[in-house]
């Protein structure tokens, strides 16, 4: 499923982004140019890891505006943005916006092959968490009402005890509910449960 | 009255001495007196015979209008009458005219009733004027005929003349034929001066009618400066001399005539002793001779001369200097005012253009940010594009292909960032306007990139619409791009504050009826009509930050081209500025143009 990273370069200066494309492909990536942000939003991005160059001030709705529209659109690929003139406003907010980086041109190659490393690495880690919560979501959906009747309960931090007395069940059912659900979300101790219920309280729905 | 003269009726002398004396009697109170002449045309006549036939003659022509009075002229005629005064004229007074006082004294004592003003020759005072005329002569000639009076006058020169020659060598050319005095004089050198009295008579027996006749041989042949003593000899080539006036003699003369009409009663004429000699000279021999004018006494009587101009036309001259010296003043203060206007008026023109260099700069100062990015935006792409080459020369491998692809690209980005770097300095330098033949699409045209990344900026799109082919305006191709300047970011302002769909400024290039235009079109907030008015004026302002210079600077710069600026803003349709430039009437390209276009 994971591939080999794309990397977005939206710029509408044509010279520049062709040399950003041919040094990301020089430094063994693979890159895909842009002219303007209609140009990137008018196909969604392909579901590959990667990041996106952007640059701040492009003709028609902006950078920023991009980066916004991204993020609406569920799209969490990591922005760094490339500025002729990095102003103070800006910069904050492209950063509270989450950027990873704000590069002013004309941009080191060091400093720009750091940012995308840790972009890539940024989006990995995202993509990897959205995988496990993915995963989780799909074991649960495995479980039958009953059996997710006692994981909330379980989540909730309930005794065995409590959760019998709750269903009007008895304490064995429970036990054997719980170990059968144990089973269906690939845990094999309390512990792992306990820590699965835990990411799951924290994860949005 | 009876004139009676010794010579020929034509003789110079003879017409001066009668002028005189009808001059001086013709102003007489007493009634009309008749006048007749009579000449003895001595020397050509002469002798026993002719005198008796002569007296015969004029007893028996007078006897029926017996004159009143004779007036004897020159010796000859003196003698003549005194000599037959028994059997003519008798008890007839006598008036004697042009005689000299040494021949007067042969008659002494004259008789009560011979009266008249004695004249003197004076050959030695002629002689010692020449001299001083003529510093550097050494010798002097004198030239004498063979004639009985001749002989009368050589001895008189011989006697006199020494006394003023001093060291001087004195020679006489006395009696000779006039050939070999013609010969003689022909080849005197420059320190010779020559004096005759005229003569009647040569050698060869050649009769002269007047001295006159034998002086103008003589000045005619000379080759030194001719010198005489005789009055009439002025004109014939004689230099001059101290001569008695035949005119003033005559005027003497009829005075006494007229004393002797007007009766016994009068008071007696008082006369003068004698009739004095002045000196008369000829202008054009004091040239020819090149005597120092300086030398000729303020009292001397000057022929021929030439009135200078001065003389001439002494009053138009003055008012024609003072015409002129006016004129000339007047253009002076013409000229002065001029130069002093034409200074004032480049001093403003610099100023103007100090302020339209000052109104560059602030532009520059307003675009500095995007005309940064414009520039910073290539040098990104090199810096890109070298890591990139670089990487690939890292990694090894034969990429030939896409090293030199990138070098290539480097290079345009170079040449791109250098002609941002161009165009500025294009706009921006200081220096003097010059004309030149710009073509309106390119200047248009550079002028729109550079407000390209400030257009972006503001969100406004620079509709540029120029024509298939060149269009030639003279101008300068600086201050051109400047008015464009100021008109889109005057139009940007103006588009700021409406929707972004209406914030499209259009730039064209049109060919017009009078030369080439550039038109400014937006669609913004327009222009108010009570500021239309003062709209090119300095200083007027719509915007809180302007100067308020930008208008008036470009129309300045327009009709320095030329050209006019006018502006247009409908209700509510935004506005349009339209400069018209005029055409450049140099062919070429522009009709090369034109025939592509037809």
């Amino acid at each position: 499923m994971s591939a080999k990273p794309l990397i977005h370069v939206v710029d509408d200066d044509e010279s520049l982004r062709t040399a950003l494309l041919e040094l990301l492909d020089a430094a063994g990536y693979e890159a895909v140019g842009y002219a303007s942000t209609g140009a990137f939003l008018l196909e969604p991005p392909p579901d590959r890891p990667g990041c996106v160059l952007l640059d701040v001030r492009l003709p028609g709705p902006s950078g920023l505006e991009l980066q916004v529209a991204l993020q609406r659109q569920g799209i969490s690929l990591p922005v760094i943005f490339l500025t002729g003139h990095a102003d103070v406003p800006t910069s904050v907010r492209a950063m509270k916006a989450g950027a990873v980086d704000f590069l002013e041109k004309p941009v080191e190659r060091g400093t720009l092959l750091d940012a995308i490393t840790r972009a890539l690495a940024r989006d990995g880690s995202q993509r990897a968490a959205r995988d496990e919560a993915h995963r989780q979501s799909a074991r649960l959906a495995l479980l039958t009402p009953r059996e997710r009747g006692i994981f909330d309960r379980i989540v909730a931090g309930k005794l065995n005890k409590q959760i019998a007395d709750d269903l009007g069940i008895s304490l064995r059912t429970v036990k054997a509910y719980r170990a059968q659900l144990m089973e269906k979300l690939g845990v094999s101790s309390a512990a792992e449960l306990g820590k699965l219920a835990g990411e799951q309280r924290d994860a949005p729905a | 009255m009876l004139v009676l003269h010794s010579n020929s009726r034509l003789a110079p002398g003879n017409i001066a001495a009668d002028r005189g004396l009808r001059e001086a009697m013709a102003g007489s109170e007493a009634r009309p007196i008749q006048v007749f002449s009579e000449f003895l045309d001595q020397p050509a006549f002469g002798g026993d015979a002719y005198e008796r036939t002569m007296t015969t003659y004029l007893r028996e022509k007078y006897a029926v209008r017996p004159p009143s009075a004779v007036v004897v002229v020159s010796d000859n005629a003196m003698d003549f009458v005194m000599r037959n005064r028994a059997a003519l004229f008798e008890g007839v007074p006598l008036v004697h005219l042009g005689v000299s006082r040494a021949h007067l004294q042969s008659f002494a004592p004259l008789p009560a009733d011979v009266t008249g003003v004695p004249i003197e020759y004076d050959f030695s005072g002629t002689i010692a004027q020449a001299l001083r005329w003529h510093p550097g002569a050494r010798r002097v000639v004198i030239v004498t005929g063979a004639a009985e009076r001749d002989r009368v006058w050589e001895a008189r020169l011989r006697r006199e003349v020494p006394h003023v020659t001093g060291e001087v060598a004195l020679e006489f050319l006395a009696g000779l034929p006039t050939k070999s005095i013609v010969k003689r004089l022909g080849e005197l050198g420059p320190d010779a001066v020559v004096f005759t009295p005229g003569f009647y008579l040569d050698a060869d027996g050649r009769i002269f009618s007047s001295a006159r006749e034998s002086a103008s041989l003589v000045a005619a042949a000379s080759a030194a400066p001719v010198y005489s003593a005789l009055d009439g000899f002025i004109g014939i080539g004689v230099v001059g001399g101290r001569m008695p006036s035949f005119e003033a003699m005559g005027r003497e003369a009829g005075q006494i005539v007229n004393a002797l009409f007007a009766g016994p009663g009068r008071t007696p004429l008082r006369l003068p002793e004698i009739v004095p000699a002045t000196l008369q000279v000829d202008w054009r021999q004091v040239q020819r001779w090149r005597i120092d004018e300086n030398l000729i006494p303020a009292d001397a009587v000057v022929h021929f001369r030439e009135p200078t101009f001065w003389e001439a036309y002494r009053k138009a001259a003055i008012l024609t200097i003072a015409i002129i010296l006016f004129q000339a003043a007047l253009i002076a203060t013409l000229l002065l005012e001029r130069r002093r206007r034409r200074s004032a008026e480049s001093a403003v023109q610099k100023q103007r253009m100090e302020l339209a260099h000052a109104s560059r700069l602030a532009v520059a100062g307003e675009l500095t940010a995007s005309i940064a990015h414009e520039i910073n935006q290539p040098l990104g792409a090199i810096q890109t594009s070298a890591d990139a080459a670089d990487l690939i020369l890292q990694a090894g491998g034969d990429r030939r292909d896409d090293l030199l692809r990138i070098v290539t690209r480097i290079r345009r980005d170079n040449l791109r960032a250098s002609d941002v770097i161009r165009r500025l300095r294009a706009l921006f330098a200081k220096q003097e306007p010059e004309r030149q033949r710009v073509d309106l699409n390119a200047a248009v045209g550079d002028a729109v990139m550079l407000l390209r990344t400030e257009a972006r900026h503001r969100k406004v799109f620079v509709d540029l619409r120029l024509l298939p082919a060149p269009v030639f305006v003279l101008g300068d191709p600086t201050q051109i791009q400047q008015v464009l300047i100021i008109l889109v970011l005057n139009a940007m302002d103006a588009v700021q504050d409406v929707p972004e769909e209406r914030r499209t400024i259009v730039v064209s290039v049109d060919r017009s009826a009078e030369g080439n235009l550039i038109t400014v079109r937006d669609r913004g907030c327009g222009i108010a009509p009570e500021h239309a008015a003062k709209l090119f004026d300095s200083f007027f302002t719509t915007k809180p930050r302007g100067m308020g210079l930008g208008l008036s600077i470009s129309r300045t710069i327009v009709e320095a081209h030329g050209g006019r600026i006018t502006v247009e803003s409908p209700q509510g349709e935004g506005a349009v500025f339209r400069v018209e430039l005029p055409a450049s009437d140099m062919t070429g390209p522009v009709s090369a143009g034109s025939a592509r276009a037809a």
